[in-house]
């Protein structure tokens, strides 16, 4: 027979390019099937009874009407979660019998219907007697005030320190000293899809449990305690979900209450909050009152950072309190500081509670110190940008805490955005402009910040496992522990597959939403995915890209060195020309005399370092840094910000999918937007006044300003394909950048977010007063 | 119980009959009584656009709108933007230009986009801008969404002239 | 929660009056406010529902001699996009073009947003400025009677009207305002809308070589109930709208608003923001 010759497969590379989500069609027509769209046969439904109160002893609790409500099944108060003790420091359980918070469960019922739910609930009968409660940190470690905790004398939560070099000397050496008191607020996630878990027990006692989590392995961990079960006994299921950013990193109390009645019923129960529920029982991010000084010489070179650092904890502990960790990172790392002294205190209250969001801590201290930046600069009177330049780290330094960066390019963060946006000139114009007549003022404000890119070691292991196969019709299928709430990973994968294997994208599967299947990783967290996840499926990928062409080699007597596989075909790497179709060659291996399968395994464990009780190491695989520049007009009388545009300029490492990165970086945006602008969570004696997006303002598609990006490649040795994580750092720098223009447009600071149009009004107005 | 009564309508361009509780929402009808869970839940007072139909040919929050309300009247979901070869435009432009995320706030978001074109094929990013005001997206900031509508514009503009 | 023991939904004023006329009576139109309101408890459905959306004759706009009538369901889209009010009462248009969002705007009705009664509501601060009239009919000696009331004198306290139970508000009435009427709204937040007033300030009047006449000024969220600013108008009425004329006006803003401290806004913010869109509006006027 004849042989044609076949068209050679050039060689091209999807690093880089666009690739779409897999799932966005089915999201996109409302095929997808969320966790909140999910009905199972026999299914219950759940409903927590809140106290409505912050802080109250429970005299007594009558449930006996609702029990006998036809179409209840079941209730529970604190009784029935006695010693089931869950959290960071176990100080939670899923009922309670005191209440240390408004949003604090007091009984569960599970019922037919969400009306018969809802109408138990309203029968169940609770005596409080109310208690003196703590409202602020500051008044939580007053002398007099009451003790919430037993084991926590002077409500005294989690403390960190920090001390690097010696103080005392550093602040003498100081020509110019910035003294400031910070006061990050309390936000919240405000995910589209509310929180929602469905319980189901088998009868062997082993839990099902279908949730919203972005860390499925370590949550058997934290859930089992709070079911007094087994953790290996929990199968995790994560259905897709609307949003996660941080908040479903830890278990919250719905979660374990839904498997109680679960378990009581024996029957799936879900627990499904409605909006308000979830202004009011989902956690937020850390409040925090940081006093931060930052020292520099005349010709404005740094010489210390301190921040005393006061955490308002909440009634229970979870990863709020902890973003010390971070905190201490940037106060430390924010360019290059010679001397450090960091603490942190944690006080609990009878405020709702924080978790991990989106920056997490970051986006606290990034406030404190870019503004302080900005603030030093003003006194050495020089351009911040020099002054930034001035102090920026390089490639191969180590910051106090040992954080090593390899591939540092800060500075060229630093140029590139101040050159995009005309950022010196602009600066200096608007500052001119300032104290003069006119109602509109613009300013330009820079900020910038460092943050971990290549995960976080505070677990001991920041690791993932990855299985892959290539089965008889060269399809892919990767089980991997790396969670998808929305961010991309699966197209990442999806990408990196395609890299390595040369098949197509559509053939390509994704598990990684069951615990009993998938293996272990940390969860979607600290900007890791990508770096961990992308490096565990290059990983599986070549392992199985060398299974086939040493098999090849043997079926084609060509040295697998020089084979490559492009196209669903194994070429000649050279020359590109196809020498076996994948699927055929797989097929071969499969039938051959010694049969083989292509099923690979992969542990992949970063090169970091645990955190460690001295906080004193590398702890991450990577660092990198953002720079925004922001600019806005100003209403002088109104004191609205208009935001006009945004300037950022990032290292990346190296654009993996670059749709995928902009829309991380545009979102990440939009969430420090809200932060910055506009978003505020109400709590008046530690009831939230405004659970609702009404009052709770988010931001919406008009105020969304022009943004133009730089994706800054410093090529990290480590990260896969020279990658580093992203998608913290949008959010981190964008609220100091708009308060440094604020100062820039009005010569007005503000130190507690967010920068509402009613603050600007008024620090303006009091500002011209006090003028007068 | 809440009074029911029986209301007749065109859902996605078939004819159908459902015996509805009065007090009922057109979002909890359409989600547990008629299985269309595409249409969402995220307020349930008019603030976010996820429970976005068409109703007559005009988007409304069918979260507030009362199911009785329906009657006679043809409704439109996420589910009948499909056409029989697929997505429609807007759906394929959501997709291509990654504007989907969690995707939760999708189907409601592209409701309105889809409207929005439909009223004024001349569309302007700003008018797109303030046409979605009513729509919340946590995930995305907006800006592939506007892309997305942007190039449906233009594909409509192209296909006349 | 009482039960529902009725479901109407009229074709009829009649019909409608008929029925609201035995008592008891909830209607309702777009929904946009009754349903988070029975939502979060703040209210209750009575025995009988009733959907007014399909009566006829309370839809549209049109003009009757040298009224502008406006249909009570007419949908705030409507009057946005209505050429009529384009051209004689732009300020209506204004306001409709600052309310809520587009879905919203699709489904309020003008009546609902008359009979909410909210300070905030945002079709009633122009509606004000053009002296506008409510039409409330009602069910009398085995026929449909009627009666207008001036929408200053509508609003008696937070959220009571001058409307009697068993009256369906029906259209609202202003006469085509002169040719050299000019009015302005402007309406607080840093959103273009979706956003409840935190202040909103309407002004107009006719504006004769310079001097303005016939002026009324209506202010929003300021006060329990939407007001009607005395101070401000006597201030304005008859002076040239010059900048000392503008000065006196903002100054006697101050007056006429009662704000208080609430979830959206302190009462200093508000009272601020009155006094600032005072001037600004004028100056639109006077930019007119
Ligand atoms: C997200 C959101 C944003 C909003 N933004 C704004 C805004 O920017 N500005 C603003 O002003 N409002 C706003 N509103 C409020 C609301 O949309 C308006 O008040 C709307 O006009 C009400 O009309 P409706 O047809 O929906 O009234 P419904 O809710 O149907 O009825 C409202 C009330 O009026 C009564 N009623 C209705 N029609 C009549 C009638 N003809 N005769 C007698 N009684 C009647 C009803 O019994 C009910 O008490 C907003 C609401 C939401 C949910
Ligand atoms: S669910 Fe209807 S607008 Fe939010
Ligand atoms: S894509 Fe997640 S809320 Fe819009």
């Amino acid at each position: 027979m004849e042989q044609k010759v076949a068209t050679p497969i050039e060689k091209k590379t999807l690093i880089g390019s666009r690739v779409k989500k897999p799932d966005a069609a089915d999201k996109a027509t409302g095929k997808t099937r969320y966790i909140n769209d999910m009905v199972l046969p026999q299914m219950l439904i759940g409903k927590v009874l809140f106290a409505g109160r912050p802080h109250a002893k429970i005299v007594s609790i009558d449930v006996s009407a609702a029990e006998r409500l036809p179409g209840v099944h079941a209730v529970l108060t604190g009784k029935d979660a006695a010693g089931l003790k869950f959290g960071f420091v176990r100080d939670n359980v899923p009922l309670k019998e005191k209440v240390l918070c408004e949003h604090d469960e007091i009984a569960a019922v599970a019922a037919d219907t969400e009306e018969i739910a809802l109408k138990a609930l309203e029968l169940i009968k609770v005596e409080y007697e109310d208690l003196p409660a703590v409202f602020s940190p500051e008044a939580g470690r007053e002398a007099s005030a009451p003790q919430l905790r037993e084991n926590f004398p002077d409500n005294k939560s989690l403390r960190f320190e920090f001390k690097h070099g010696d103080l005392a000397t550093a602040e003498a050496a100081s020509d110019f000293i910035a003294d400031n008191i910070f006061r990050p607020h309390h936000v919240t996630h405000c995910c589209m899809g509310t929180s929602c878990a469905i319980a189901d027990f088998d009868n062997n006692g082993k839990l099902t449990i279908w949730t919203q989590t972005q860390y499925p392995y370590n949550y058997k961990m934290d859930l089992a305690p709070a079911l007094g079960i087994a953790p290996g006994d929990i199968r995790v299921i994560q259905p897709p979900v609307g949003g996660a950013f941080g908040s479903k990193l830890d278990v919250y109390p719905y979660e374990p209450i839904a498997a109680l009645l679960a378990r009581k019923t024996g029957r799936p129960v879900k627990v499904i909050y409605s909006r308000e529920e979830e202004f009011k029982a989902s956690p937020t991010r850390q409040a925090a009152i940081i006093h931060m000084r930052t020292g520099c010489t005349r010709d404005g070179t740094l010489t210390f950072r301190s921040a005393d650092v006061l955490l308002d904890n909440g009634a229970y502990t979870s990863w709020g309190p902890t973003i010390p960790v971070i905190m201490m990172r940037t106060t430390s790392g924010h360019y290059r500081v010679p001397v450090v002294d960091f603490q942190a205190q944690a006080i609990y209250t009878n405020n709702p509670y924080a978790g991990s969001f989106r920056g997490y801590g970051n986006v606290q201290t990034t406030f404190a110190t870019a503004q302080q930046m900005d603030i030093l600069a003003d006194q050495v009177d020089i351009d911040p940008l020099a002054f930034h330049l001035k102090n920026a780290q390089k490639s191969g330094e180590v910051t106090p805490q040992k954080s090593f960066l390899r591939e540092c390019v800060l500075a060229e963060c630093l140029e590139t955005a101040a050159r995009a946006s005309d950022y010196s000139r602009k600066r200096a114009a608007y500052a001119a402009e300032r104290g003069k007549p006119g109602r509109y003022k613009k300013g330009i404000g820079l900020a910038s910040s460092i943050h971990n890119a290549g995960g976080a070691k505070i677990h001991k292991s920041d690791g993932i496992g990855t299985i892959l196969k290539v089965d008889d019709y060269a399809r892919v299928t990767v089980i991997t522990g790396a969670s998808e709430i929305g961010q991309g990973i699966d197209a990442v994968i999806n990408l990196i597959v395609a890299e390595e294997l040369g098949v197509p994208l559509e053939h390509i599967t994704i598990i990684n939403n069951d615990s009993d299947i998938a293996p272990w990783d940390v969860g979607v967290h600290a900007s890791r995915t990508t770096f961990i996840a992308g490096n565990g499926t290059r990983r599986a990928a070549r392992k199985a890209k060398a299974q086939i062409l040493k098999a090849a080699e043997k079926m084609l007597g060509e040295p697998a060195a020089a084979l490559e596989l492009r196209g669903g075909s194994v070429v000649r790497d050279q020359c590109g020309t196809p020498l076996i179709k994948l699927d055929r060659l797989l097929r071969q291996m499969h039938f051959q005399a010694e049969p083989e399968l292509v099923m690979v395994t992969d542990y992949y464990e970063p090169n970091s370092q645990p955190e460690g009780a001295d906080h004193v190491s590398d702890h991450s695989a990577a660092y990198s840094h953002a720079v925004h520049i922001a600019e806005i007009t100003v209403d002088t009388l109104t004191g609205e910000i208009k935001v006009d545009k945004i300037t950022s300029a990032q290292d990346v490492g190296r654009v993996i999918n670059r749709m995928g990165l902009e829309a991380q970086t545009e979102g990440g945006i939009a969430i420090g937007l809200g932060y910055a602008l506009s978003e505020n969570m109400q709590l008046e004696g530690g009831m939230l006044k405004n659970p609702c997006f009404r009052d709770y303002k988010l931001i919406t598609a008009p105020e969304m300003p022009e943004l133009e990006m730089h994706f800054i490649e410093s090529h990290c040795a480590e990260g896969p394909y020279g990658a580093k994580g992203v998608s913290e750092l949008p959010t981190i720098v964008i609220a100091p950048a708009i308060a440094n223009a604020l100062f820039n447009a009005t010569g007005v600071r503000i130190f507690n977010p967010p920068l509402s149009p009613e603050k600007v009004a008024r620090a303006i107005h009091e500002t011209r007063q006090g003028g007068n | 119980m809440s009074l029911a009564t029986e209301i007749k309508f065109t859902l996605n361009g078939r004819p159908v009959a459902v015996r509805v509780p009065v007090t009922m929402k057109t979002l909890t009808m359409l989600r547990d009584l008629l299985g269309l869970t595409g249409t969402k839940y995220a307020c349930g007072e008019g603030e976010c656009g996820a429970c976005t139909v068409k109703v007559d040919g005009k988007t409304l929050n069918s979260c507030l709108m009362h199911a009785v309300d329906c009657d006679g009247r043809e409704v439109v979901t996420i589910e009948g933007l499909k056409t029989p070869e697929g997505m429609n435009p807007m759906q394929r432009a959501f997709v291509d230009h990654g504007a989907v995320q969690c995707g939760f706030c999708m189907p409601g978001m592209i409701m309105q986009a889809d409207y929005l074109v439909g009223e004024n094929p001349n569309l302007t990013r700003e008018d797109a801008q303030r046409g979605l005001e009513g729509n919340l997206c946590r995930c995305t900031g907006y800006t592939k969404v506007l892309d997305a509508v942007g190039s449906v514009v233009e594909q409509k503009c192209c296909g006349r002239c | 929660m009482q039960d529902i023991k009725t479901y109407l939904s009229p074709r009829g004023i009649d019909e409608a009056v008929r029925a609201m006329a035995a008592g008891d009576v909830t209607v309702f139109c777009g929904g946009t406010d009754l349903s988070p309101q029975v939502e979060s408890g703040a209210r209750q459905y009575t025995a009988t529902l009733m959907n007014i959306r399909r009566v006829e004759g309370m839809s549209g706009i049109a003009e009757a001699g040298n009224l502008v009538r406006i249909g009570a369901l007419t949908t705030v889209t409507e009057i946005r996009r209505d050429p009529l009010v384009a051209r004689v009462a732009s300020i209506l248009a204004e306001a409709a073009e600052h309310f809520a969002s587009d879905q919203i705007r699709n489904a309020a009705s003008l009546g609902g947003n008359i009979c909410n009664a909210s300070p905030a509501g945002d079709m009633i601060n122009p509606l004000l400025v053009l002296d506008a009239e409510v039409e409330l009919a009602r069910w009398q000696d085995g026929a449909v009677a009627t009666r207008r009331v001036a929408m200053a004198d509508f609003f008696l306290a937070p959220r009571q009207t001058a409307k009697r139970d068993g009256e369906l508000l029906t259209a609202v009435f202003f006469a085509r305002p002169a040719t050299n009427f000019v009015a302005c709204f402007r309406k607080s937040g840093p959103r273009p809308a979706l956003e409840i007033s935190t202040v909103s300030v309407g002004i107009g009047g006719r504006l004769d070589n310079g001097v303005f006449r016939d002026v009324r000024v209506a202010m929003g969220s300021v006060a329990p109930t939407p007001l009607r600013a005395r101070h401000v108008e006597a201030a304005l009425e008859g002076k040239r709208l010059d900048a000392d004329g503008i000065l006196a006006a903002v100054a006697a803003a101050k007056t006429d608003a009662k704000p208080i401290d609430d979830v959206r806004a302190s009462a200093w913010y508000r009272e601020h923001l009155v006094q600032v869109f005072t001037e600004e509006v004028l100056n639109h006027v006077l930019g007119n």
